[in-house]
């Protein structure tokens, strides 16, 4: 993209219009991907795309207009939307653009350049030659496949702020098919990592995961303790995470409000949120406003520290900015968001988990979060599927059953903590990761 | 037209020097615009032109597929010749001829959203949030939406195809909040048609909000809803979602094609009770989910899936047709550019049935009437799946009683398509967006009230 040539018009534009307060927001992303059917790689897809956002302040009120097609006409529209926006905004909170922040520390991770193409139909074909060599009940249907991405983005301000980040990741997935019998059963696993090794254990992991369904059953409906594990559970962190937001808490949204510096959660649990944690490969040093990034404890001991902030929203609390002012895409407006949003781990095994429950479900799944975990009621009602617990070990596969409940309530019951957390697979500065939890009496219903 | 003929044939051509039999363009210029409002005041306005070039090619199933954002003659060449890189080796010398077509326009618009003053559409969602905030003094927060698309895309592809389109649809979606004792409880309400702003000329937005409220205010009266397998009532508009996750998903190629659905194979057989038939059409006039041609330059069509219980179709884009040796169904979607296309559904629906809908509330001794669900998902190579449900009430002897919250509902679609034993005659849709591999699609789905003879209710004990 011809960044600075936009940005030339944009400036241009924006001094025309008599603008004083102003931000360009622009991104450039390469992506790729490929995925295996049969043995043959049966897709490949790259895509290049990348867009320009103008936002201004008129009359104490933000206008945002954002484009993917970078002309001269469209950029100088571009100026015209976004001033015609900020003159119909009735808000009358604080709007800011942000002259910078005194220090930004570096990431943790780097951005490497992408794997070529070849590298890419080489891991995925690889993983399927594997997959299918793990098992004879491995089944056609079966696919496995790898991506990478890289984004460029550039934020500069009418304050003379210009800062720029470069990111990648890429990764590989394995859904394996297993049939046995009339029985068809899949297990999806996906990793992010730059090498082929990073890669060797999810054929295994992915089979393991798909048979471990085979002859599930369903449970009775009742009370029943449970250890999430940490991929489900930082699904749920996922689903709950907008509570943390100060715009929900101030607007009345979120079970949050009133509780800073109260017990929520049970003494075990500590949640961070830390942008530049090693095992996440998308970093940013700034955020959608341009303010430093930083690792807080949202959650320390059960104690409820802070909210997540931008700049309006601290305004309002009479606090700083904690940095988590976020553009999902140039697109986007900022909205507040975590960065590596994380359950941090604990003490135990996962055999102690298992051995001090003694009876008890482990919850390996949980579906359709977008639609029956609810963030403003905090309650969810979820399709499960794992293993029963019985005398403290891993017995019969279950399926067709929910498991419902609070998400504070659940926060609450946690009684112990596994010592291994689960990081997931991100393609964007958002991501989720949780240890195993254990939870005390969760209403289930199946049979 | 975003992109000229000739300048396509040469993209075309250039995708095909290296052994595809089949190569496609598709080119977009949409732009999105949308209204929000918080707190009673206009709080965020955002507009934003999405312009992209997709670019296809297949041999026999082996898809290659690039797009760029860049429409220069040049970022189109280097795009097309990625494909062919992708693809294999070679030189070809590949000649395409384009003729343009034009398909007709069943979906005529008389308001562009994007033409009218943000002030006009901010009264406009103003009117729906207000009368939700009025609804009752107990509805503590409305936020709202109003939402419009300007969508044009072209498509060209190596078998002479040359037509373009432009979709308009506009949707207005209020979420209220209700609030007691540190308690919140949510309803939504969301309609949306391929239709301009006359769509307000249809549907007042106050009553919009006014279902907002009212369905906020019956969760915070009520308690948790059990758990355990019940008969229930699923009521029409959204509740179709039980049909669009429990079946629509498994009927798509994407999965039927390679096998990974438990309805492969199963064409002509009595799959669902014979009460039951349902339709994917993309062809009804202003509906949501509806396109004059899919993303692949297939006119759309009615399709019947399920007639009487039996399995008569699936619905296939053009890769699926390739794999399962049937034709297309003009069942090809994507989100944007950025997507390669593959068979989703438009809109989805069970048919109105024989019962009457007093009949199937009076039939239920004990069981759960599911008035509005929420969204919800599947696994088409098992059929296990979930949706939520948003507002519900308990069935005692025939009536329908106190109301119930935080329940979903939870089966295996080729037993639910069985347990479907009463259907009812009030059919109506409601809209939703579905996502899948090619991104999301704005989707209808749609039922009368149906029974469900027995289906596991995620509630709690």
């Amino acid at each position: 993209m011809n960044f600075e040539q936009m940005k030339e018009y944009l400036v241009a534009a924006a001094k025309v219009a008599g603008l004083t307060e102003y931000e360009i927001y622009a991104t450039s992303n390469r992506e790729m991907s490929t995925e295996t059917l049969k043995g043959e790689i049966s897709s490949f897809s790259s895509g290049e795309s990348g867009g320009i956002s103008f936002r201004c302040i008129v009359n104490g009120k933000m206008g945002y207009a954002s484009s993917e097609l970078l002309t001269r006409e469209e950029m100088e529209a571009l100026v015209d939307r976004a001033i015609d926006n900020a003159k119909n905004i009735e808000n009358d909170d604080e709007v800011f653009i942000f002259p910078g922040s005194k220090h930004y520390e570096a990431v943790t991770a780097p951005a490497c350049d992408l794997p070529e193409a070849g590298t890419l139909k080489n891991w995925a074909l690889d993983l399927e030659k594997k997959t299918y060599a793990e098992h004879p009940s491995v089944s056609d249907g079966t696919q496995t496949g790898a991506i990478a991405f890289e984004s460029n983005i550039m934020l500069c301000n009418s304050h003379g702020l210009e800062l720029t980040n470069h990111v990648s990741a890429s990764g590989a997935y394995v859904d394996a098919i297993v049939k046995e019998g009339d029985e068809a059963v899949s297990g999806f696993k996906i990793k992010s990592g730059r090498d082929a090794t990073v890669f060797e254990a999810l054929p295994g992991e992915a089979v393991e995961k798909a048979r471990g369904k085979l002859g599930a059953v369903t449970v009775e409906s009742g009370k029943y303790d449970c250890v999430i594990s940490g991929e489900q559970m930082r699904t749920l962190l996922s689903a709950f995470s907008s509570m943390f937001s100060a715009k929900m808490v101030q607007h009345g949204m979120s079970l949050l409000k009133g509780k800073l510096g109260e017990k929520i959660a049970s003494d075990v649990v500590t949640v961070t949120d830390d942008p530049r944690r090693p095992e996440c490969d998308v970093q940013t040093s700034f955020d959608g406003e341009g303010v430093a990034t930083y690792r807080k404890c949202v959650i320390e001991q059960g104690e409820l520290r802070t909210y997540l902030y931008d700049l309006t929203t601290a305004k309002k609390d009479g606090v700083a900015s904690t940095g988590n002012g976020q553009r999902g895409s140039y697109a986007s407006s900022v909205s507040i968001a975590p960065y590596c949003f994380c359950l941090e781990a604990g003490d135990k095994t996962q055999d102690e988990l298992f051995g001090e429950m003694g009876e008890g479900l482990y919850i390996t799944e949980l579906k359709g979060i977008h639609a029956g975990a609810n963030a403003v009621t905090g309650d969810f009602s979820l399709e499960s599927a794992g293993f029963r617990i019985r005398d403290g070990k891993i017995a019969e596969a279950v399926k067709t059953f929910t498991i419902a409940g609070n998400f504070l309530e659940l926060l609450k019951n946690i009684d112990a903590i596994g010592d291994e957390i689960r990081f997931g697979f991100t393609g964007g500065f958002t991501s989720f990761a949780s240890a195993d939890v254990r939870v005390r009496g969760i209403s289930v219903a199946g049979k | 037209m975003i992109l000229d003929r000739k300048l396509l044939q040469e993209v075309l051509a250039a995708a095909m020097t290296t052994g595809a039999d089949f190569a496609e363009v598709y080119a977009e210029r949409t732009l999105n615009d949308s209204v929000h409002l918080l707190d009673g005041k206009i709080d965020q306005i955002s507009s934003n032109v999405v312009s992209g070039v997709g670019i296809r090619a297949f041999k026999e199933t082996r898809t290659v597929y690039a797009s760029t954002s860049d429409l220069s003659r040049e970022g189109l060449l280097r795009c097309a010749r990625s494909v062919a890189a992708a693809m294999g080796e070679g030189n070809a010398q590949v000649s395409i001829s384009l003729v343009e077509r034009m398909f007709p326009n069943i979906h005529p618009v008389r308001i562009i959203p994007s033409s009218v003053e943000s002030r006009i559409k901010s009264d406009l969602l103003r009117a729906g949030c207000t009368a939700a905030r009025e609804y009752d003094p107990a509805i503590s927060q409305v936020t709202g939406t109003l939402l419009g698309v300007d969508h044009t895309i072209q498509i060209a592809n190596s078998e002479g195809l040359l037509t373009s389109d432009r979709h308009i649809r506009t949707r207005m979606a209020i979420q209220a909040i209700a609030s007691e004792k540190g308690g919140n409880q949510s309803g939504f309400y969301g309609p949306g048609r391929g239709m301009g702003l006359e769509f307000f000329d249809m549907i007042d937005p106050a009553e919009i909000g006014r279902r907002a409220a009212a369905q906020a205010m019956v969760n915070l009266r009520a308690d948790y809803c059990p758990a355990g397998k019940m008969t229930v009532a699923i009521e029409n508009g959204f509740g179709g979602v039980i049909f669009h996750e429990a079946c629509g998903h498994s009927l798509e190629a994407t999965s039927v094609a390679i096998g990974n659905s438990e309805m492969a194979g199963k064409l002509g057989q009595q799959i669902a009770n014979p009460k039951v038939t349902a339709i994917d059409d993309g062809t009804i006039p202003g509906a949501w989910g509806s396109v004059n041609i899919d993303d692949e330059g297939t006119p759309t069509q009615r399709n019947v899936l399920i007639e009487n219980g039996v399995l008569k179709n699936y619905m296939i884009d053009r890769l699926g047709s390739r794999r399962m040796g049937m034709p297309m169904t003009g069942s090809a979607r994507r989100q944007s550019y950025a997507y390669e296309p593959t068979s989703r559904m438009t809109n989805t629906f069970i048919d109105n049935g024989p019962d009457k809908n007093e009949d199937i509330i009076a039939s239920i001794e004990y069981g759960l009437y599911a008035k509005s669900m929420g969204g919800g998902s599947v696994n088409p190579l098992t059929g296990d799946f979930n949706f939520s449900v948003s507002e519900g009430y308990i069935v005692r002897n025939g009536k329908i009683c106190e109301p119930v919250r935080g329940a979903s509902l939870i089966g295996k679609g080729a037993q639910i398509l069985k347990d479907i034993d009463m259907v009812g005659q009030n059919l109506a849709t409601g809209q939703g967006m579905c996502g899948s591999s090619s991104g999301s699609v704005p989707t209808d789905v749609g039922q009368p009230l149906i029974r469900v003879s027995s289906i596991t209710v995620g509630g709690r004990n």
